[in-house]
């Protein structure tokens, strides 16, 4: 999908659609309420333990972010050691190809995968999917987006936007599901269908929250077992580990896990969390008999040793989601970006410069909410605000810009008066963002691919190899930018 | 830069220089961390990191039994005895290849229950038989190697003799659990694994409760992909 998505309309169309959406305000505030009040009564229970475990947790990371290339070196060393294969990709599509590598060495046609945003990020079920590769999401939320054709509305709880009837009818529709409405019904209807695919599939795709140099780790926090299931029956493994998810021991994974579950829905530990090392030992019966980790940068090296360098720390929890009064009202999909709410105004344009992300970091009132509740104290209004200085600078648009900040307070105050300011200062704010009508490079990519691809299907696949394909396809895409790149 | 076949290198010279270092360092000393946080363990006697252990569990809808070394084999026969949770219907069982569950007569006692129709003991040369069996058994059972009491979580790795399907795909997981293995929190077990030193098994699962979800209006719902149903059996 890539990080930047509906990036045609613009950030007040998109705001304004969400506004009338009156289901998927309750949906937010629901969401937000209910994580919230249990995350709260067992950061009580912590007593000053909670703060002692964020400063920890902040001097971990930090730690490890002013020493990136060294760890980075040690886990990816390690990690071969435990017998991964590994692949390194400086960008997206370096992770894409090597993904495809995989694919085209074992003939794979068939994957299960198990959410991680870092996939989202490159776009990789596009990609499989036009290169002839059947991919299913096994993530309840991830799986209702898949079959319905739809896009994540929440980082931990991505389906959110869809009621109980709108998910029975769109299984009843695309995979014949006979059953009520009723949660409970729907989800055991899952566990039978992705059953089979699970033991079915040839490969398995993963993210992967924290990774351990010492030890050469990858692990996987998950409730619902699917993240268990790719780790257990199709041979061939993939991870997605980010350079900016290494933890230097496992004893730090302690600290890392005693605020990730907590912070993102409040509980003290998630169903499963797995630590991996390596393929299946000798005499072992399951697990992946190959494992592959891709380890990716994508621009988050360019955050270290910058302003934005806090940002490193995140753990994709999702707390400051679900205590950000602008979130609550424009939802998850009005940013238009894969990584929504306060975390994601701080790290798209991190990633993917000022350029496309038309008004986003204005979408945030600077209350501070999210600095407060974010486990590893990333000082995250503070960045937004710190987005909004370079765009000024880059732009040299004070003029504009001061009445703007000065009318925030009372902008973001009431739905009524937020709606108007929405309509009036998207014109105004327009001029900040310097060409905010160019469209992302790696949604151009996807129709431009959809229509040429139109005749593909399986057997043409296995006449062109992988890499080659992929090499057209990258060209298609250039060609479409006006030869860039 | 072309696309593809970068290597280690490729990936570390654009961090490195973004650090102004000059190259990767040699080694790197883990600093005296400063802050170190107190925890609602902190100060428990063994006994009371017990009754956590079980008070903790209860909380995540895990049903907790107590027995002795001698009673392992009844407490867990007595779960078995009652067919399928809620339904009573006649149950299948696969079970880890375990030297303590032979010892304690286990095996014999699951297939003395009659509810049981059959009784599986994993075995890595027959895997595909294995993970056929767990996928319809109604009960998995496995002897995990200790517990953390903060969280009511079993650790599990992965070994030949302890498949990763047993614990993860039949209906209900029966997770055995030393009460001198039960530790105040994740740090005591990765802790021990530092000072052993030796390469991870490739997989240490940790479990809390069954599998859940909250996807549909966030309803919880349990038993999605993994157990729906799980109990812990204390051997005191
Ligand atoms: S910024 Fe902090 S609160 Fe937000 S997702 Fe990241 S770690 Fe969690």
């Amino acid at each position: 999908m890539a990080i930047l998505y509906n990036t045609e309309s613009t950030l007040a169309e998109r705001v304004e659609a969400c506004l009338d959406d009156d289901f998927k305000h309750n949906a937010i505030k629901n969401a937000q309420e209910a994580f919230y009040v249990s995350r709260g009564r067992l950061v009580e229970e912590m007593g000053d333990g909670w703060q002692q475990l964020r400063m920890h947790a902040m001097e971990v990371r930090n730690h490890v972010t002013e020493n990136l290339d060294y760890y980075v070196k040690q886990f990816a060393e390690n990690a071969e050691k435990n017998g991964c294969i590994m692949h390194y990709a400086p960008s997206g599509d370096d992770a894409l190809w090597e993904v495809l590598d995989v694919f085209e060495k074992h003939g794979a046609a068939y994957a299960v995968k198990s959410k991680s945003m870092m996939t989202e990020e490159v776009g990789l079920n596009e990609v499989l999917e036009e290169a002839g590769i059947k991919i299913t999401e096994t993530d309840c939320a991830e799986n209702i987006l898949q079959t319905a054709e739809s896009k994540p509305s929440h980082i931990v709880v991505p389906a959110l936007h869809f009621n109980r009837e709108a998910i029975a009818d769109i299984y009843r529709e695309k995979r014949g599901y006979e059953g009520s409405s009723v949660p409970e019904e729907i989800t055991h209807f899952l566990r039978k269908i992705l059953r089979e695919e699970f033991m079915e599939a040839e490969v398995g795709i993963r993210g992967c929250n924290f990774a351990v140099a010492e030890s050469g780790s990858v692990t996987l926090v998950t409730n619902e077992g699917n993240g268990r299931m790719v780790d257990t029956f199709p041979k061939v493994q993939i991870v997605f580990v980010g350079i900016d998810r290494i933890v230097p021991d496992l004893e730090s994974l302690d600290t890392m896990m005693a605020l990730l579950p907590r912070s993102a829905v409040g509980a003290k530990m998630t169903a499963y969390f797995s630590l991996d090392s390596g393929p299946r030992g000798e005499g072992e019966a399951d697990g992946p008999e190959e494992v592959h980790i891709i380890l990716m940068d994508n621009g988050r090296h360019e955050l270290a040793n910058s302003e934005f360098s806090d940002m490193l720390r995140c753990m994709r929890c999702g707390a400051c989601l679900n205590i950000c009064p602008v979130y609550r009202h424009i939802t998850g999909h009005g940013y238009g970006s894969i990584y929504p709410g306060p975390m994601g105004l701080v790290l798209t344009p991190g990633l993917v410069g000022y350029d496309d992300i038309d008004n986003m970091v204005y979408a945030c009132s600077l209350c501070g909410a999210c600095t407060e509740h974010c486990p590893v104290s990333i000082p995250i209004h503070d960045l937004v605000r710190q987005h909004r200085i370079n765009i000024v600078d880059q732009h040299k648009n004070h003029a504009i810009e001061v009445p703007i900040f000065k009318a925030l307070g009372l902008f973001w105050s009431s739905r009524p008066v937020y709606l108007a300011g929405m309509k009036i200062g998207a014109p105004v704010m327009k001029v900040l963002a310097h060409g905010g009508n160019a469209l992302d490079a790696s949604s151009t990519w996807i129709p431009v691919v959809n229509s040429w691809t139109s005749t593909r299907d399986f057997g043409v696949l296995s006449e062109t190899r992988f890499r080659t394909w992929f090499k057209e396809h990258k060209e298609q895409q250039n060609n479409a930018e006006g030869g860039e790149q | 830069m072309a696309l593809g076949n970068k290597t280690l290198q490729d990936l570390l010279g654009p961090i490195t220089k973004q650090l102004d270092h000059e190259a990767v360092a040699e080694s790197v000393e883990l600093p005296e961390w400063e802050f170190k946080a107190q925890r609602v363990t902190d100060g428990m006697t063994h006994e009371q990191l017990v009754d956590k252990f079980q008070e903790e569990a209860e909380k995540v809808r895990t049903e907790v039994v107590r027995c002795s070394a001698d009673g392992l084999a009844a407490a867990i026969a007595a779960i078995v005895g009652k067919g399928v949770p809620e339904t009573g219907e006649a149950c299948t069982v696969i079970a880890a290849d375990d030297d303590r569950f032979a010892q304690c007569g286990l095996y014999d006692a699951i297939k003395a229950q009659e509810l049981v129709t059959d009784l599986t003991v994993w075995d890595s040369e027959q895997g595909e038989e294995c993970i056929q069996a767990a996928l319809t058994a109604t009960y998995g059972i496995t002897y995990t190697t200790g517990g953390i009491a903060e969280s009511a979580t079993v650790v599990q790795p992965t070994s030949p003799k302890c498949g990763r399907a047993v614990s993860l795909l039949p209906l209900a997981h029966i997770a055995v659990v030393d009460a001198s293995a039960i530790v105040p929190t994740m740090f005591e077990v990765m802790k021990e694994y530092e000072d052993k030193g030796e390469k991870l098994p490739s997989q240490v699962c940790f479990i809390s409760g069954p599998s859940a979800t909250a996807d549909i209006e966030l309803v919880r719902v349990e038993g999605v992909h993994g157990p729906m149903y799980v109990n812990y059996v204390i051997v005191e």
